[in-house]
C-alpha cells in the first residue's frame, strides 16, 4: 500500500507538468488551429534558458530562473510565429503546410540545442531539498512548489479565459477568427499574445519537468509531447479543462503503473488509456464540436 | 450626410474583380436592400465594405470617415458592423459572452447597452446563459443581430439574415430590421426574397453580374419588369 501512495504522489507532480504543457499546447492550438510539433523542443529550449540562468550566466535562484527562462521561452515563441509560422500561415490556407514547418523547426530547434549545451546530461543547481509526509504521501519542497505553480496557473488559465476582455477574445477567435475579426477582436494581437502564453507555459513546463526528473537533456522535451498528446487527446482537442482532465489521469495512470509494471511500459499506458477512451468516446473526454 | 456612403467599389477574388464600380448611399433611419439573380456579387459588396476583402479601387466611408483602407477589426469602433449569412454567432460561448465580446469595439458602457439590446430582443434575455450553439437557426441570427447592436452602429450591414428561416421567423427577423432602423441606423440588408425586400424596404439596388444595374425607392422597383432583370432579358 505504501507502494501505492507513493506513486500517486508521483503521479500528481506529473500530472502538474503534464497539466501545464497540454494547456500551453491546446490554447495555441484552438487560435491557430495547427498543431506545433516543436512544443517539446520549446519545453527543452525554456528548460535550457532556465538552466543557463541558473547555472551559467546569473546563477539565479532555481525559481527565479525558472520564472525568466519561461518568459524568454514566451518570447522566443512569439519571434518563431512572427518570422517563420505566420507567415506560412498566411501563405497556405491549409494547416498541413504549416504543420510540416513546425516539424521542421523541431528539429532546427533540437540541433540547436545539442550544438550549445552538448549531449550531456545536465543538472539544475537546486537548494538541499526536504520530503514532507501529506497523509501518506510523500513528497519533497520542490514537488510541492511544482504541484503549486500548476495549481495557481489552471486557476489563472480559467480566470483569464472566463472573466477577462482578453480571455473571452481568445475564445470567440478559437471559435471563429473571421467572426471574431469583424465583430472588432484585433485577431493578430490575440494570436501574438497567445504565442507568449503557450511559449511560456512550455518553458515553464519544460524547467519543472528538468526539475521534477532531477536531470536536463535536449531530448527530453520530445519524448514528454508523446505524454502530452496523449493528455490532449484523451481530454478532447482543444478543449482546455479537457486538457487539464486529460493531464490528470494520463499521469496519474502511467506513474501508479509504474510502481507495479516495468517503468519502461509508462509511454506504452499512456497510449492504452488514449486507444481506451478514443474507443469509448471518439472525440475524447470533454470535446467541442466543430475542432478538428 | 449619408451614414454609409461607397463610391466606385470594385473587389474580388484574386485579380479578377467580382463587383465593379458599386456606388451606394445609406440615411441614418432607412432600410436599403440589395436584391439580384445568384452570382451578383450581393455578398462580396458586403464583404468588401467590412474589411474581409479589400476594394481594389473605390471609397468606402462611415460616418464622414474615411474607411477604405482601415484594418477589418477597426471598422465596427467606426460604427459599421456586419452579420454574416453563415456561422454569425461564437457557438461555444453563451449569449451573454456574445453580447459581451460584440461590445468590445465600443466605447460606451457594455452592461447598460445589453440591458437596451435585450429589450429589444426580449426571446434573448431569457437565455443569457445558454451557449449560443444550442440555439435554434432564427434565434442565432437575432443573436448575430443583436451582437452586432452592441456598438450602437450607424451602419448595420446584413448578408441574408432570413435564409433557412421558417416563414414566421423571417417576420419576426425583418419586424426587428425594421424596428433597428427606426432606432437611428441605416440598415442595409442582401435579400433573396424580392417580396419581403420590396415590402419592407425604402431603397433598393438591384446588382447584376457585379455592377448595380439600378436603384431607387421600393416603390420606384416595385413598378420596374423585374422578372427580365432578373433573366437577364434587359
Amino acid at each position: 500500500m505504501q507502494l501505492f501512495w507513493l506513486s500517486v504522489g508521483f503521479g500528481l507532480v506529473t500530472a502538474s507538468v503534464l497539466a501545464v504543457s497540454a494547456v500551453g499546447l491546446s490554447l495555441q492550438f484552438g487560435i491557430t488551429n495547427y498543431i506545433n510539433f516543436a512544443y517539446g523542443d520549446f519545453m527543452a529550449l525554456g528548460a535550457y534558458f532556465s538552466y543557463a540562468l541558473n547555472n551559467e550566466l546569473l546563477h539565479l535562484n532555481i525559481w527565479v530562473a525558472t520564472v525568466c527562462g519561461s518568459v524568454g521561452m514566451g518570447l522566443f515563441a512569439v519571434l518563431v510565429n512572427h518570422f517563420i509560422l505566420a507567415p506560412f500561415a498566411r501563405r497556405f490556407r491549409k494547416t498541413f503546410y504549416v504543420l510540416i514547418v513546425t516539424f521542421g523547426l523541431s528539429l532546427v530547434l533540437l540541433n540547436l540545442e545539442y550544438s550549445i549545451w552538448g549531449a550531456d546530461v545536465r543538472f539544475f543547481n537546486m537548494p538541499m531539498d526536504r520530503a514532507h509526509h501529506l497523509g501518506p504521501i510523500l513528497l519533497t519542497n520542490a514537488q510541492l512548489i511544482v504541484m503549486g505553480i500548476a495549481v495557481l496557473l489552471m486557476l489563472g488559465v480559467h480566470t483569464l479565459l472566463k472573466t477577462t476582455r482578453l480571455g473571452k477574445s481568445m475564445r470567440a477567435m478559437s471559435d471563429n477568427t473571421s467572426l471574431a475579426m469583424t465583430s472588432g477582436i484585433d485577431t493578430k494581437r490575440i494570436t501574438t499574445i497567445t504565442w507568449f502564453l503557450s511559449g511560456t507555459l512550455a518553458g515553464l513546463s519544460g524547467t519543472v519537468l528538468g526539475i521534477t526528473e532531477g536531470n536536463l537533456t535536449p531530448a527530453a522535451g520530445e519524448l514528454f509531447l508523446f505524454v502530452i498528446f496523449a493528455a490532449v487527446i484523451v481530454g478532447g482537442v482543444g478543449s482546455i479543462y479537457g486538457a487539464m482532465a486529460g493531464a490528470l489521469l494520463i499521469g496519474l495512470a502511467t506513474e501508479i503503473s509504474a510502481a507495479y509494471i516495468n517503468p519502461a511500459y509508462k509511454l506504452d499506458i499512456a497510449f492504452v488509456i488514449l486507444i481506451l477512451t478514443l474507443l469509448v468516446r471518439p472525440s475524447g473526454l470533454f470535446a467541442r464540436p466543430g475542432k478538428a | 450626410m449619408p451614414a454609409l456612403c461607397a463610391e466606385a467599389v470594385s473587389a474580388g477574388y484574386g485579380r479578377s474583380p467580382i463587383i465593379t464600380g458599386i456606388s451606394l448611399t445609406a440615411e441614418l433611419g432607412t432600410v436599403t436592400t440589395i436584391i439580384g439573380p445568384n452570382g451578383a456579387g450581393k455578398s462580396t459588396f458586403i464583404k468588401s465594405l467590412v474589411g474581409i476583402l479589400r476594394p481594389m479601387s473605390g471609397r468606402v466611408i462611415v460616418n464622414d470617415v474615411d474607411i477604405t483602407h482601415l484594418a477589418g477589426h477597426r471598422i465596427p469602433g467606426h460604427g459599421m458592423v456586419y452579420v454574416p449569412q453563415n456561422d454569425n454567432v461564437f457557438k461555444r460561448l453563451t449569449v451573454r459572452e456574445n453580447l459581451e465580446v460584440g461590445g468590445f469595439a465600443s466605447r460606451a458602457d457594455p452592461r447598460s447597452r445589453m440591458e437596451e439590446v435585450l429589450g429589444i430582443f426580449t426571446d434573448l434575455a431569457k437565455a443569457v446563459d445558454k451557449k449560443a450553439g444550442f440555439l435554434s437557426g432564427g434565434q442565432q441570427n437575432l443573436l448575430a443581430i443583436a451582437r452586432a447592436l452592441m456598438v450602437d452602429p450607424a451602419v448595420i450591414l446584413l448578408d441574408e439574415p432570413t435564409a433557412g428561416l421558417s416563414p414566421a421567423y423571417t417576420d419576426v427577423v425583418w419586424n426587428q430590421i425594421e424596428r433597428i432602423s427606426h432606432l437611428n441606423t441605416a440598415a442595409v440588408v442582401v435579400e433573396q426574397n424580392v417580396e419581403r425586400a420590396l415590402k419592407h424596404s425604402d431603397h433598393v439596388h438591384i446588382f447584376v453580374a457585379g455592377r448595380n444595374h439600378v436603384n431607387g425607392t421600393a416603390d420606384e422597383i416595385a413598378s420596374l419588369d423585374l422578372p427580365s432583370i432578373f433573366l437577364g432579358r434587359s
